[in-house]
C-alpha cells in the first residue's frame, strides 16, 4: 500500500473544496460523539436543475450547525476527492440525475449505497461516486460508508433557477439528507441499501 | 475514388468532447483525418452588452480547468480599457495565481489523462488504461498526481477563495492582498511539490525509450512555434512579446506586440468543426501552421530563469539540433514547466513587497479597446474587447490555444493514422494512438459545461461499399 501522508507539507496547505470552506457543524448533539461525515454536492449551478445539489447544500448549511459534518460543493467529481473522502467515515454524494428509464421521472428522489465496482472509467477527471470511493480504498486504504442521493431533473438549460417540479422536491431532498446523516452517525442504525421516493 | 471512414466518437481522456474521422481509400489506407470539435459555446456573442468589469468573471466560466488563465487575459484586456498600470505587487500576485494554475492543469494532463498511456503502454486494455490502472501498477505515481494537482488548486483556493472560477483577479489588479499566513503555508508546501516534479520528470525520461516509434510519428513534422517571452527571451506565462521560430529553430519573428495579433494571426473556419484554425498570416493558410503550448514555449525560450528548470531546458534543447518537433515531447515540456512554476513561485513569494496592501488601481474606462494576452497552460491566449462610452461590451474576440494548435492536431492525427491504421483490421491500441496524439496537445475544448448522459465509443471500419469490416466498441 502506498504511504498515506508522505507529503505532510502539502497536506498542511489545507483546502476543503470549492467556495469558502464550510464550518464543521453538527446536526444535533448526537453528532459530537459520532463519526465525521462529508456531504459532496456536485453539479453546475448555472445549468438549472443541475445545480440542485448546491441548493440543497445551501439549505443544509443552515440546518447543520457545529462540528461533525462538512459540506463540499464541486462541479464534478475528480480524482483529488479520493484523498478528501479518505478522511471521513461517511460520505453522501448529492447530484441531479437526467430523467430516463434508470432515473425515473423529474422530481424523483433516489438514494443508493455506493458500491465499489462499476464499468470502465474513461473520463478520469470526471468520476462517479463509486470511482471516488474505489480510488480512496485503492490509494488511501480508506472505506467510508457512502451513499448517492439523486434528484431527477427536468431542465438542464442555462439558468440559475430550478424547474418547478425540482424546486418542489428540494425540501424532500434536504429532509432525506438530514435523515441519512442522522442514520449514518448513529451506531445503532444502519441505513437501507437504497430507496426511492 | 470511393472512400470509407472510421469515426472515433468521443475522443476520450481529453478536456471536452470531440470526435475523429479517418477517411480510407479503396486500398484501406488512410487518406484524410479530421479532428472535430462538436461543442458550440458562443461566449464571444453572449458577452455583448455586458459591463466590461464583469468580463473577468464571465470569461473564467469558459473553462473549469484553466479559469485562471482566462481571468488573467481578461483582466489584462480590462487594464487596457482602464489605461492603468497595475501595482507591482498585484502584477506579482497575478503571476503566482497563473503559476499555480499551470501547475494544477499540467498535473491533470500528465498524471490523470496521459499517464495511463505512458505507464501501461499504448496497447493496454482500454478498460484498465485509466487512473485505476495507474494506481494499481504505480500507486506512488497516482498519489503524486493527486498531490501535485491539489498543490496548485489549494494555492488558487487560498488566494482566490475557491478552486474553480475564482474572481480574485479584477481589472486594475487583484481584489485582496496576500496574507502572511497564506504566503507561509504555500512556501511550506513548496519542497514537497518540487520533489514530486523532480521525481516525475526523472520517471518520464526513463520511459521515453519505450516510445521511440511513437515519438517518430506523433506530430513529428515541421511547423512554426509561437509563445510569449520576456525581454531577455526567457520563459514567462504572464507578460511579454511574442516570438516565433521555425522548424530549424531559426527566429521568424520576435518582439511582436500581442495587441497587434490581427496583423499576423489569421483564423479560418472549417465546415466540419466548431473550432477555428489559426495560422501565421505572412505564410498564409495552411502553410502558416504553428504550434503553441509547452513544446512551443520551450522551443522559443532561450532560458527559464530558474536553476533546475534551466538545467532541464538545456537537456531538452539537446533532443534535436533543430526545434524539438515531435508533439510527443509536449509531455516532457509540461514537466519542465511544472518544475519552473514551482521554482518561480518560491522566488515570487519571497519578494519583499509580496505582502503589500496596495494591489489595485482604480479608474474609469479611458480607452474603448483593449487586448490582453497571456500564456495559458495549453498556449497563448488572447482576449480582445471593444466597449462603448458607457463601458458596455460591443465586440469580443477570443483566440484560444487549442484553436492555434488545430491545424497541427489534425495533421498529427493524419500522421499517426497513416502509420498505424491499415487495411481492414482495427485494434484498440491502434485507435488509442490516434487519441493519444491528441492528448499530447492537451486540448481544452470545454470542461465548464457539465456533461451528462452516456457517450459510448463505437468505431466501425466500413468497406467502400458499406460492408462492416471491423468494429471496436467501448462500453
Amino acid at each position: 500500500m502506498a504511504g498515506v501522508g508522505v507529503a505532510p507539507r502539502l497536506a498542511a496547505l489545507g483546502g476543503t473544496g470549492e467556495g469558502a470552506p464550510s464550518p464543521h457543524r453538527p446536526l444535533h448533539d448526537k453528532i459530537h460523539t459520532m463519526p465525521r461525515a462529508l456531504i459532496i454536492a456536485y453539479g453546475n449551478p448555472l445549468r438549472s436543475d443541475d445545480g440542485v445539489a448546491w441548493r440543497a447544500a445551501d439549505e443544509l448549511e443552515d440546518k447543520i450547525v457545529g462540528a461533525g459534518v462538512e459540506i463540499l460543493r464541486t462541479h464534478q467529481l475528480a480524482p483529488e476527492l479520493a484523498e478528501t473522502v479518505s478522511r471521513f467515515e461517511a460520505v453522501i454524494f448529492i447530484d441531479a440525475a437526467a430523467a430516463g428509464e434508470s432515473n425515473g421521472h423529474p422530481g424523483e428522489l433516489r438514494c443508493a449505497q455506493v458500491g465499489l465496482s462499476e464499468g470502465p472509467v474513461r473520463f478520469s477527471h470526471q468520476l462517479s461516486p463509486a470511482s471516488v470511493i474505489a480510488l480512496a480504498r485503492q490509494l488511501y486504504a480508506a472505506s467510508p460508508r457512502a451513499y448517492a442521493v439523486t434528484l431527477t431533473g427536468e431542465c438542464f438549460d442555462h439558468g440559475e433557477a430550478l424547474s418547478p417540479v425540482v424546486a418542489a422536491a428540494l425540501p424532500a431532498l434536504v429532509t432525506r439528507i438530514e435523515a441519512l446523516i442522522e442514520q449514518l452517525v448513529s451506531p445503532a442504525t444502519v441505513p437501507p441499501d437504497s430507496d426511492k421516493h | 475514388m470511393k472512400q470509407s471512414s472510421i469515426v472515433i466518437d468521443p475522443v476520450t481522456r481529453i478536456e471536452g468532447h470531440s470526435k475523429i474521422t479517418l477517411h480510407l481509400n479503396e486500398d484501406g489506407r488512410v487518406e484524410e483525418a479530421r479532428f472535430h470539435v462538436t461543442q458550440f459555446r458562443g461566449f464571444e456573442k453572449l458577452c455583448e452588452g455586458r459591463p466590461f468589469y464583469e468580463m473577468p468573471s464571465l470569461m473564467a466560466r469558459i473553462c473549469g480547468i484553466c479559469p485562471v488563465s482566462h481571468l488573467i487575459a481578461s483582466a489584462k484586456a480590462c487594464d487596457q480599457l482602464l489605461a492603468v498600470r497595475i501595482p507591482p505587487t498585484a502584477d506579482k500576485l497575478r503571476r503566482i495565481f497563473g503559476l499555480a494554475q499551470v501547475t494544477q492543469s499540467h498535473a491533470l494532463s500528465l498524471f490523470h489523462l496521459s499517464s495511463p498511456d505512458l505507464l501501461l503502454g499504448m496497447d493496454a486494455d482500454p478498460a484498465t488504461s485509466n487512473i485505476f490502472g495507474v494506481a494499481e501498477k504505480n500507486p506512488e505515481l497516482a498519489l503524486d498526481g493527486i498531490r501535485l494537482r491539489q498543490f496548485g488548486q489549494r494555492i488558487i483556493e487560498r488566494l482566490g477563495g475557491k478552486r474553480i472560477h475564482p474572481a480574485w483577479i479584477v481589472p486594475g489588479g487583484v481584489s485582496e492582498p496576500l496574507t502572511e499566513a497564506n504566503r507561509d503555508a504555500i512556501l511550506f508546501a513548496l519542497p514537497d511539490a518540487l520533489a514530486i516534479a523532480e521525481r516525475t520528470l526523472e520517471w518520464f525520461k526513463s520511459t521515453t525509450e519505450r516510445f521511440r516509434e511513437e515519438i517518430s510519428v506523433f506530430g513529428n513534422f515541421p511547423t512554426l512555434f509561437m509563445g510569449i517571452v520576456k525581454k531577455d527571451n526567457g520563459l514567462t506565462f504572464y507578460d511579454g512579446n511574442l516570438r516565433i521560430v521555425d522548424a530549424s529553430g531559426h527566429i521568424v519573428a520576435q518582439q511582436l506586440d500581442p495587441a497587434d495579433y490581427e496583423s499576423y494571426i489569421g483564423e479560418k473556419v472549417e465546415p466540419w468543426s466548431y473550432l477555428k484554425s489559426s495560422y501565421y498570416k505572412p505564410k498564409g493558410f495552411p502553410d502558416g501552421i504553428y504550434r503553441v503550448g509547452p513544446l512551443a514555449r520551450l522551443n522559443v525560450a532561450d532560458r527559464c530563469g530558474t536553476p533546475r528548470a534551466d538545467q532541464e531546458l538545456a537537456e531538452f534543447h539537446e533532443l534535436q539540433r533543430t526545434a524539438v518537433l515531435s508533439s510527443f515531447h509536449y509531455h516532457h515540456a509540461r514537466l519542465i514547466e511544472i518544475l519552473y512554476c514551482i521554482e518561480r513561485l518560491e522566488q515570487l513569494l519571497n519578494d519583499p513587497d509580496i505582502l503589500s496592501k496596495h494591489v489595485r488601481a482604480v479608474a474609469r474606462p479611458n480607452a474603448l479597446e483593449g487586448v490582453g494576452a497571456a500564456e495559458a497552460p495549453r498556449g497563448t491566449l488572447f482576449h480582445h474587447y471593444k466597449i462603448d462610452e458607457q463601458g458596455l461590451i460591443r465586440w469580443v474576440n477570443l483566440i484560444i490555444a487549442t484553436g492555434q494548435n488545430n491545424l497541427a492536431m489534425n495533421r498529427s492525427v493524419l500522421q499517426v493514422a497513416k502509420h498505424y491504421v491499415h487495411g481492414n483490421r482495427l485494434t484498440p491500441g491502434m485507435l488509442n494512438r490516434v487519441e493519444a496524439v491528441i492528448r499530447c496537445y492537451d486540448p481544452c475544448l470545454s470542461c465548464s459545461t457539465h456533461a451528462f448522459g452516456e457517450m459510448a465509443l463505437r468505431v466501425q471500419l466500413l468497406s467502400p461499399d458499406g460492408e462492416v469490416l471491423d468494429e471496436v466498441a467501448r462500453p
